[in-house]
């Protein structure tokens, strides 16, 4: 029983992180980045050439976080901003980005499976149960960029004007604010975030050219149950999450892994606003 | 001091002279066809199966080809999928009009290109180890099927560990599922249990809840077999997170994966026809030969790469008894030709399938495979009893 708590809060926690970036996103500039895969992949090849040049694996995580960070800034600058008054055009793009950017790493690296070593091993004793060490780890890695991102939001100046942007953009602007500057800070942030993703999956999951694809199913229906609000997040990857697990543990893991999909289309139809207060 | 040149010119035109009736008398090449999956899923190991492929070619034209006729490869990708077998399939045959088809290749390749095989009636030997039971008047198989490979290592399981109750996990599809089905029907009829089989779907990558069952149902051994690279190692890093130590026997995994998880493969047992360190003359001379040939660019050797080397001599020895590279007589010789390789003695003589000598293997801290047990001659069982 408590194995299964364990299980649930952990794969939620796995969940807030690599949606996290995709619903800074969405919420703010209302373009679903379908490259948010290709930057968990990214970052998951990060972790590969810190480990290459004989650095701890820790070091990978600024090493992620930098790299997506500048990523995100050419791609918002050449792909995404001009295509902003064009929505449908933009998902185009960053679809078409996210299978350019596979190839590039496939070219690269080649099309095998690279190594990360773990940074911790095994399990550990955690409440009289053994439970994987880096999964527990995983937990609190999630609150921290949930605190870390609340604070960019509610106690910066930056995170001010990007609420104004998210409420009325129009207004905004008029009062002075540059909703472009808004825009490009938030894809940046968005794209460091997803990169830092796929970086602390590595010890869970191969490396290789399709990493994100994967995730990137379960971080949309998230971030669509979502909308823009942080909160709702946790709420949806709790609830959702943990349905996942409680189907593919009672019923058949491979029903387990439609569940999400499934709960979140039946979800929207009965309430389009999702977990997000209406 | 005119005279020496003319004479070199003269010389020279003479050689060319011969040579070129020697083009006219020596017959045209046997065609092998080799389509193979150089793109797609099997990419990463295809390379491997083209160089043995052509170190066997290279070996035998040296020594005067096949019944004096030089041979040559055409290799095909044949995407790793269906539709590109077709392709390959069709083009090789009745464009390249090739002598016969030698290769390795995905299961859904194999069966899209088998009834372009039966129209175009060439002899068709598949080197590829795979889930057993496919029947073609013109195919033989010279690689492993499941009654061959999951026997060593439940034996081993249940002798060295008594083991008595098993936990298998797979990817959900044909290969994952019918290794499994049989992996269980062997365990029971060994009088042990299986107290849990589950799969995951071929792209999912959370196995938490299956993991949590696993340790929830305490099993004295696990055996796994997934797709191929990236579910593989999923697996096996959360088994390893989570940790799980109990005996663990990997069907999907080869020695270069296995090299390359490092320390989260220690301690892995497999099982397999080949291995680079096997101790025998024959297959050092073959590692020395690669090595020569291929140097810096040599990918190394494996169970898949190996049997298609053997294989062109077997069709080699085949056409050689039968004195003619006719379809007809040269099929029923195919069963009885045999050919001594890297893995041993070779003959495809049990329903087209072939008595192999397995080893079982456990992965090392440094990743090298140390053999722990040879298995000589497995029977692959009844594979296809209907075919004469």
């Amino acid at each position: 029983m408590l194995n299964l708590g364990l299980d649930i809060a952990t794969t939620a926690a796995i969940l807030f992180i690599v949606s996290a970036g995709l619903l800074m996103v969405f919420g703010v500039m209302k373009i679903i980045n379908f490259s948010h895969g290709a930057f968990l992949t990214v970052g998951g090849y990060a972790s590969v050439i810190v480990a290459h040049a004989g650095l701890g694996w820790w070091w990978s995580v600024p090493c992620a976080l930098a790299v997506g960070f500048v990523l995100g800034m050419l791609v918002e600058r050449f792909i995404v901003r001009p295509l902003y008054a064009r929505p449908l055009d933009a998902i185009l793009a960053t679809w078409g980005l996210g299978i350019i950017v596979g190839q590039i790493i496939t070219l690269i690296f080649g099309r095998g499976v690279q190594m990360v070593a773990s940074p911790v091993d095994g399990a550990v004793p955690f409440l009289g149960t053994q439970y994987s060490a880096y999964r527990l780890i995983l937990v609190g890695v999630a609150v921290l960029v949930a605190l870390a991102l609340g604070w960019l939001v509610n106690g910066t100046r930056l995170g001010l004007q990007t609420r104004a942007v998210i409420m009325n953009e129009a207004l905004a602007r008029g009062l002075g604010i540059s909703s472009a500057r808004v825009r490009f800070m938030t894809f940046c942030t968005g794209a460091a975030l997803a990169s830092t993703a796929g970086c602390l999956i590595t010890p869970l999951a191969s490396v290789d050219p399709n990493m994100g694809v994967p995730w990137i199913v379960g971080a949309f229906m998230l971030v669509l149950v979502s909308g823009s609000s942080l909160v709702s997040l946790a709420v949806a990857s709790l609830v959702l999450g943990g349905a996942q697990v409680l189907v593919s543990t009672f019923v058949n893991p491979v029903l387990g892994g439609l569940t999400i999909a499934v709960l979140a289309a039946v979800l929207l139809r009965f309430r389009p606003e999702g977990f997000a207060r209406g | 001091m005119k005279a020496i040149p003319t004479l070199i010119r003269q010389a020279g035109t003479l050689v060319m002279l011969a040579m070129a009736s020697h083009a006219v008398l020596a017959a045209d090449p046997v065609k092998i066809g080799v389509p193979v999956g150089l793109s797609g899923a099997n990419s990463v190991v295809a390379p491997s199966v083209v160089q043995a492929a052509q170190l066997a070619v290279d070996e035998i034209n040296a020594k005067g080809g096949i019944l004096g006729r030089q041979v040559s490869l055409e290799v095909a990708d044949d995407g790793s999928g269906a539709a590109g077998a077709q392709k390959a399939f069709d083009s090789l045959i009745f464009d390249k009009k090739v002598n016969a088809l030698i290769s390795m290749e995905t299961s859904a390749a194999r069966n899209a290109g088998l009834p372009i095989v039966t129209r175009g009636k060439v002899p068709f030997i598949y080197t590829s180890f795979y889930e057993g039971r496919s029947c073609n008047r013109y195919m033989y198989v010279d690689a492993w099927v499941p009654d061959q490979q999951v026997a060593p290592i439940v034996d081993y399981f249940v002798k060295q560990y008594h083991a008595k109750t098993f936990f298998l996990i797979g990817s959900d599809y044909a290969f994952g599922r019918g290794m499994l089905d049989f992996t269980k029907t062997y365990i029971e009829k060994q009088g042990g249990k299986v107290v849990g089989n589950e799969y995951l779907p071929m792209d999912g990558s959370d196995w938490t809840p299956i993991i949590s069952k696993l340790q929830g149902a305490k099993p004295d051994a696990i055996i796994t077999s997934t797709a191929g690279g990236a579910p593989n190692v999923t697996l096996t890093k959360q088994l390893r997170a989570a940790g799980v130590r109990v005996p663990y026997g990997n069907l999907a995994v080869d020695e270069g994966t296995a090299k390359s998880m490092g320390v989260d493969a220690e301690g892995i047992y497999i099982s397999g026809s080949y291995v680079t360190n096997i101790d025998t003359p024959a297959n050092k001379t073959f590692m020395a030969a690669m090595q020569k040939r291929f140097g810096s660019d040599l990918k190394t050797p494996n169970d898949l790469s190996v049997p298609e080397y053997e294989a062109i001599y077997l069709y080699k020895a085949a056409v050689e008894k039968s004195g003619s590279f006719d379809t007809a007589k040269v099929i029923p010789a195919l069963a009885q030709v045999s050919f001594d390789g890297p893995r041993g003695t070779i003959q495809m003589s049990k329903q087209r399938h072939t008595p192999l000598t397995m080893y079982l293997g456990q992965v090392q801290a440094n990743g090298s495979v140390k053999v722990i047990q040879s298995f000589k001659n497995v029977d692959p069982g009844a594979q296809c009893p209907a075919l004469k």
